[in-house]
């Protein structure tokens, strides 16, 4: 039987805090990875990409897959395995990212704005039931040889415990989030993808392949949430079709809370919502987590209706 | 082309209602349950256990000289869609329903079968509630959660010893309240519930309750939910270095969970029915529902097979499909089936609700 710590311990209830500081920012960074993708959606096309849930759970089960293919494949090194079946599941998505703008988007450009609205969710329901349909309508096993040995191996910071699985969240997010920073900010077809945000008439009279870009836009959105399923299938160790929901639904919730739009505003409300959940199943009770984060999210409109950072709007993508 | 389509519309219209004008020479008994999503793979099992008993008592000639047609439904293991599958089930003219699996399922539909005049046989749906309305022609082949969480109760006070217990449930009909009675049984032994909190059924991080609960300094965790969570719960608490027992209802009695939590898992401890699969007498039913789907039969699947069985035997019996006559019959006797005697009281409940401890052992359940 475990010894009961001693609640009234200073330093104990110091390094649970912390603790439980780790586990938020851990969750809440995978929501600030989803939530990049519907803001940048938001931000180049003024719509909501419902569809984007449902192309995190296409990247959980891509990566889940490829690292059953090469385990039966004899590769087992989970040094190489895991960013090759991370890359595999955001190139999938990517694809299954295009995919969906092409259908649910494209050719509804100039259609009322209710149109594409409902047709991403259609197309929402009809990935969820295409992996269910064709894949399984059971739950999927992340595969234990490859999480174990992560979940078991500690690193101490001082009076925090880091696992290996958490910290592979922080740096695949951190290195992600950067990649998009610059991305955005440093690279001509940042520019290109601002400009288009910006003015959609004005740039492509100005020569720039608006449509390519928008679907550029959808499938970088949709490999971040790819990188994203693919460690959230690793943290919890299952899956099923309808995984993407829930955390799809949280990524929105962060994204406007940060200013749908906004880059950085994604991440600032992924991370919120993901410490704001934890704090309140650690101090109060998980009953109540929902409620909290969703009263942040009410009160924070109300004092900023355009979400914490939704100002700036030079700088939506 | 919008020609086109409108006959095109307007062939599949006729089609449909041509489809319809099936002459009525059949015994509709509808199947209804959770057939997708969460619980899916839980329960299917019934139906095709229920399934089977219809397709062999058609084989030796049906009932009151009628074949008997089953209606399967999936209710998604959702309230309002089982509400419209009940409404779809008596709009088919079911004689009889089977089903459904959840309490949260079962709650709502029974209303719409009681309304219709319909008698209903669950085969799993726990909830206390289910019988407590007073509803004639409703009855349950299974225990109650209050059965259930007072046996793991006592078995964790009694047989584990513990004196503190975290008690965490999934929010639904079948979770909480089972979470509930456990709660109260514990206290009442002089136990001491240190957390009691609830999670949706979707979640799948449980980290941050799990540093609660170990804060709460409980001994073993009670989780009233289902075996998708269940899982993972098991898994990250083990992660996270609790080393207590595990204690949970039949919703997490699934070989989907041994998949999950791996076959060394140790301290698990669930309630569920005694051991009928091993007995001599189910093995024909395991064999042929293996032959039938491709797999082997989930412990609820029995339970399915008997309350088919002993539907259609009832209403031999009555000679009549009317609902108060076979309810009349179902309560007068005794009736054998694979999962042993059942008789029913007043209410609908088993007589006799024998919740066993059961636990994992060499990758499989097996009974403590």
């Amino acid at each position: 039987m475990q010894t009961p710590p001693n609640p009234d311990s200073g330093a104990l209830l110091f390094s649970q805090m912390l603790e439980i500081l780790i586990n938020g920012l851990a969750r809440g960074s995978v929501y600030a990875l989803v939530a990049l993708g519907y803001t940048m959606v938001y931000g180049i096309l003024g719509m909501i990409n419902f569809a984007h849930g449902e192309i995190f759970m296409i990247g959980m089960f891509a990566a889940v897959f490829a690292l059953g293919a090469m385990g039966s494949a004899g590769l087992v090194a989970v040094g190489i395995t895991l960013p090759l079946a991370i890359l595999l599941a955001m190139a999938l998505s990517a694809g299954f990212g295009v995919m969906n703008e092409r259908i649910a988007y494209r050719k509804l450009r100039g259609a009322h704005l209710l149109a594409p609205l409902t047709s991403a969710i259609g197309m929402s329901i009809v990935l969820q039931n295409f992996v269910m349909l064709s894949v399984t309508k059971g739950k999927v096993d992340f595969p234990r040889a490859v999480a174990q040995p992560l979940a078991n191996t500690t690193w101490s910071l001082g009076p925090v415990q880091l696992t290996a699985l958490q910290a592979v969240i922080f740096a695949t997010t951190f290195a992600l989030m950067c990649g998009l920073f610059w991305l955005v900010q440093r690279t001509r077809l940042g520019i290109a993808l601002r400009a288009v945000a910006q003015d959609r008439t004005m740039a492509s009279l100005c020569g720039m392949k608006v449509d390519r870009l928008i679907a550029f836009a959808f499938a970088l959105g949709s490999a971040l949430a790819a990188a994203a399923g693919a460690m959230v299938a690793m943290y919890q160790g299952v899956l099923r079709f309808d995984s993407g929901y829930m955390i799809g639904l949280k990524a929105f919730t962060a994204a406007i809370l940060g200013g749908i739009g906004n880059i950085p505003g994604a991440v600032l409300g992924g991370l919120i919502i993901g410490l704001t959940e934890d704090l309140t199943s650690y101090t109060i009770k998980s009953e109540w987590k929902q409620t909290t984060a969703f009263a942040i999210l009410i009160l924070v409109l109300w004092l900023r209706p355009r979400g914490l950072l939704g100002e700036r709007v030079a700088d939506k993508v | 082309m919008h020609k086109f389509r409108t006959i095109l519309t307007a062939a599949f219209a006729v089609g449909a209602l041509l489809g319809c004008q099936k002459k009525e020479n059949t015994l509709k008994i509808g199947l209804a349950g959770v057939q997708t999503g969460p619980d899916g793979e839980i329960g299917t099992a019934p139906i095709r256990g229920s399934q089977l008993a219809i397709d062999e008592w058609n084989a030796k000639g049906g009932v009151l000289g009628l074949q008997i047609e089953a209606v399967s439904r999936d209710d998604e293991g959702k309230a309002n869609q089982a509400v419209a599958v009940a409404q779809e089930l008596v709009a088919a003219g079911v004689k009889a329903v089977i089903g459904h699996f959840n309490s949260g399922c079962s709650l709502p539909a029974s209303e719409v079968y009681h309304q219709a005049g319909i008698v209903q046989i669950t085969p799993a749906s726990t909830n206390p509630q289910v019988t407590e309305r007073g509803f004639n022609q409703t009855f349950r082949l299974c225990g109650r959660d209050d059965q259930q969480g007072d046996v793991s109760a006592k078995f964790a006070f009694d047989s584990l010893e513990l004196s503190k217990v975290a008690v965490i449930h999934n929010k639904t009909a079948y979770g909480q309240g089972i979470a509930e009675v456990f709660r109260k049984t514990f206290e009442a032994k002089g136990g001491n519930v240190s957390l009691f909190d609830g999670l949706a059924s979707e979640e799948m991080d449980f980290r941050a309750t799990i540093s609660a609960i170990q804060k709460s300094g409980a001994q073993a965790v009670f989780f009233g939910g289902m075996y998708n969570q269940g899982g993972p719960f098991y898994n990250q608490l083990r992660q996270a270095g609790f080393k207590g027992a595990f204690l949970g209802g039949d919703g997490i009695y699934d070989g989907e969970l041994i998949k999950t939590v791996g076959a060394k898992a140790d301290s698990v401890f669930i309630t569920f029915g005694p051991d009928f699969m091993a007995t001599e007498s189910a093995k024909p039913f395991l064999a042929a529902y293996k032959a039938k789907f491709g797999q082997d039969a989930g412990g609820y699947a029995i339970y399915g097979y008997d309350a088919a069985n002993i539907l259609l035997e009832a209403i031999q019996k009555a000679g009549t499909t009317d609902a108060d006559k076979v309810s009349q019959t179902l309560r007068s006797q005794s009736w054998k089936g694979l999962t042993g005697d059942a008789e029913f009281d007043a209410k609908g409940d088993l007589k006799k609700a024998n919740y066993v401890i059961w636990t994992i052992r060499e990758g499989a359940f097996a009974v403590r």
